[in-house]
């Protein structure tokens, strides 16, 4: 392996230096299973041995990305808040060496997330945002059968524990089609990152410097970003910006109802909000009707720019993928857009999405997403997300116009699509997805977690 | 929602607020105090509520509606001075960084204490702070040659050189916005749409 130390010196090599993939927790790099399966176990840490001791149990069950892609068991994937990094008893310098973001958490950032009216943290489900979530163990498969055993064996490690206490279970599952709780395929836009030996689908843009992603390589920037300390701690770790929507279904059945007389209208509207069609297939490749053979194409469903849509009238410049990742579009604002990517784990829960779902009750059933964003900097990349693409439009020319599928919608919330020789400007857009809590979570290195677990480490 | 209660206690503070000005004016020049009560009615009008206040633009400054104010004071490095006054005439205000940069309504470089230290102001649109690793990749090298001149820069790849700003910001005391919610973008927007509607109004008038 090149060291980074050699690689910033002089020149940076024209690829950069290969990750390290026997130290990367593989879900960092390992996309989900396709039908995928899984829980979200979030514990809390009463004390610091026990802690460790639970880790030392976990971290054989934990895979790297080294380890072969296709998994004969569920892999775990294992992160640290800083509430549980203070619980496990980390030193005080250690902890000092984290971002303020992460040390004061996801809910304390509430006003830089925009994370206010329905989203705020004082309606979020317990235990988030409480302080008192420490670890998550993620368990990802491709059957239930195995997430069945890969949580009999989690419990087997935490149960007679008595300083470990599971505050909170989410299963999680790809639900018929794939689909999300809003009833499009989604997931299909990942950063391809330098170094890391996995051969991206073709895609819009070059690869992004590992160290935008891993902490310990050069970013984009040319060097790496501030890593937490000692170096065995921070290097070949990441963060996660852990979130959980729930969507309003009837909502956005009513709304789609409200502005499109046929099937087709609604499809289309459908499709306009996302920039996808509900099978995956990109507006760009498919401006007039839904193509699930290309939706459902990995080499395909990405390959595509903005180069022949400068007016927005095929996707919106509103449209929801068009902001999280505006490839060649020209925007307002002096932005490099290689830098404020995220690797997204995203899953469903609950209750599959049901297109005649239109009542309000229909608003409170729990389905929705979760989303892991994964980034060595997660904590700047989702407050500017938050601020800037999300919940704003000034960037791209939209105005005061806010993402239509994860934006929180003011009062009397529009959204524009370009067309010739007049634009449609659609009222009554609301929040149709709600936030029901989130915590960051560091991410370490193998080596770390074994640092972390050793009853006089850290 | 806002209660009764929450009304009474913002108007009691607004009482307070207006009683440590008087106060304050007691021994004010005579013009100054007679300006302030003859004013009085028109300032509880603008200090009431409902009225568009300042609030933080991120860590430091002020912000009305989208409009943000950085100000801050910088030594010069040795030389610095001399360099950035020729750098500056040679621009002649046509800053093409700063219009690509795109939320910059204006700034202005005050050379002060006989050229060793500068005053710049800007008002710009919405926060520097998320901003600043994308200066840093997108425009390094008129950054790196503008601030050099100043005392203990970094350089713009520097993960410090964010806080390098802030540190040298100072907050303003006031901070007035005659357009708060026009950006830079909205701006340009709207001059493209005014000038389509005359082009029309020509063609059919």
């Amino acid at each position: 392996m090149l060291s980074v130390e050699e690689s910033v010196g002089g020149n940076l090599p024209a690829r950069g230096p290969i990750l390290d993939l026997h130290e990367i927790q593989a879900t960092v790099l390992r996309p989900r299973p396709a039908p995928y399966f899984g829980t979200h176990v979030l514990l809390r840490v009463d004390d610091a041995q026990v802690g460790r001791a639970f880790l030392r149990r976990l971290i054989p069950y934990v895979d790297s990305a080294a380890d072969s892609r296709i998994a004969a068991n569920a892999w775990l994937d294992v992160g640290i808040s800083y509430p549980g990094l203070e619980a496990l008893g980390l030193a005080q310098e250690s902890l000092q060496s984290f971002p303020e973001a992460f040390r004061v958490g996801m809910a304390a950032r509430a006003s830089q997330l925009g994370d206010d009216g329905v989203n705020d943290p004082k309606n979020w489900d317990k235990p988030f945002g409480t302080g008192e979530v420490h670890i998550g163990v993620s368990a990802f498969t491709d059957s239930e059968e195995k997430r069945r055993r890969a949580l009999a064996i989690a419990r087997e490690q935490y149960e007679g524990f008595s300083g470990v206490t599971v505050l909170a279970m989410q299963d999680f599952g790809a639900q018929p089609g794939d689909l999300n709780a809003l009833g499009y395929k989604d997931g299909i836009d990942q950063p391809a990152i330098d170094g890391s030996g996995i051969e991206p689908p073709p895609v819009y843009g070059r690869p992004i410097k590992a160290g935008e992603f891993i902490l310990g390589y050069p970013g984009e920037t040319g060097v790496p970003l501030p890593m937490p300390q000692p170096d065995i701690l921070g290097r070949n770790g990441t963060y996660v910006g852990f979130r959980k929507y729930q969507a309003r279904v009837g909502a956005f059945n009513r709304f789609l109802r409200a502005n499109g007389n046929t099937e087709e209208e609604r499809e289309l509207l459908a499709a306009k909000l996302v920039g996808r069609w509900r099978s995956g297939a990109p507006l760009t490749l498919a401006p007039d009707q839904d193509n699930p053979v290309l939706g459902a194409d990995p080499q395909r469903n990405n390959d595509f720019d903005y180069a022949n849509d400068p007016h927005g009238r095929q996707v919106p410049f509103g449209a929801h993928i068009r902001r999280m990742n505006p490839r060649d579009t020209k925007l307002t604002r002096l932005t490099d857009v290689n830098i404020h990517r995220l690797i997204r784990r995203g899953a469903t829960y609950g209750r599959p999405y049901d297109p005649n779902a239109l009542s309000e009750a229909d608003d409170e059933v729990a389905r929705g997403s979760i989303f892991l964003f994964i980034s060595a900097k997660a904590m700047a990349t989702i407050e500017f997300l938050q601020q800037e693409w999300i919940n704003d439009g000034d960037f791209i020319g939209a105005g005061n116009e806010r993402d239509p599928i994860i934006g929180r919608q003011e009062e009397g919330a529009t959204f524009t699509i370009p067309k010739a020789p007049v634009r449609r400007r659609i009222q009554g857009i609301q929040t149709f997805n709600v936030l029901k809590g989130g915590e960051y979570f560091f991410l370490p290195s193998i080596s770390a977690l074994n640092w972390l677990a050793n009853p006089t480490g850290g | 929602m806002t209660t009764l209660e929450q009304t009474h206690a913002v108007q009691d503070s607004i009482a307070e607020k207006i009683k440590k000005v008087q106060e304050l004016y007691a021994d004010a020049p005579e013009v100054g105090r007679i300006g302030l009560e003859r004013m009085m009615a028109e300032l509880k009008a603008a200090a009431g509520e409902g009225q568009q206040k300042a609030t933080s633009a991120g860590r430091t400054g002020l912000r009305v509606g989208k409009v943000s104010e950085l100000t801050a004071i910088w030594k010069f490095a040795p030389g610095g001075a001399r360099r950035l006054r020729a750098l500056l005439a040679l621009l002649g205000g046509n800053f093409q960084g700063a219009d690509k940069v795109g939320t910059l309504h204006n700034m202005r470089f005050v050379f002060l204490d006989n050229d060793t230290r500068l005053l710049f102001a800007t008002a710009y649109d919405g926060e520097w702070d998320p901003y600043i690793v994308d200066f840093s990749t997108k425009l390094p090298d008129a950054l790196d040659a503008l601030l050099a001149n100043l005392e203990e820069y970094p350089g713009m790849h520097s993960p410090a050189v964010g806080d390098w700003i802030a540190n040298h910001q100072i907050t303003a005391d006031g901070w007035y916005v005659s357009n708060p919610n026009l950006t830079v973008a909205e701006t340009r927007r709207l001059e493209r749409i005014g000038k389509a509607v005359d082009e029309f109004l020509d063609k059919v008038g």
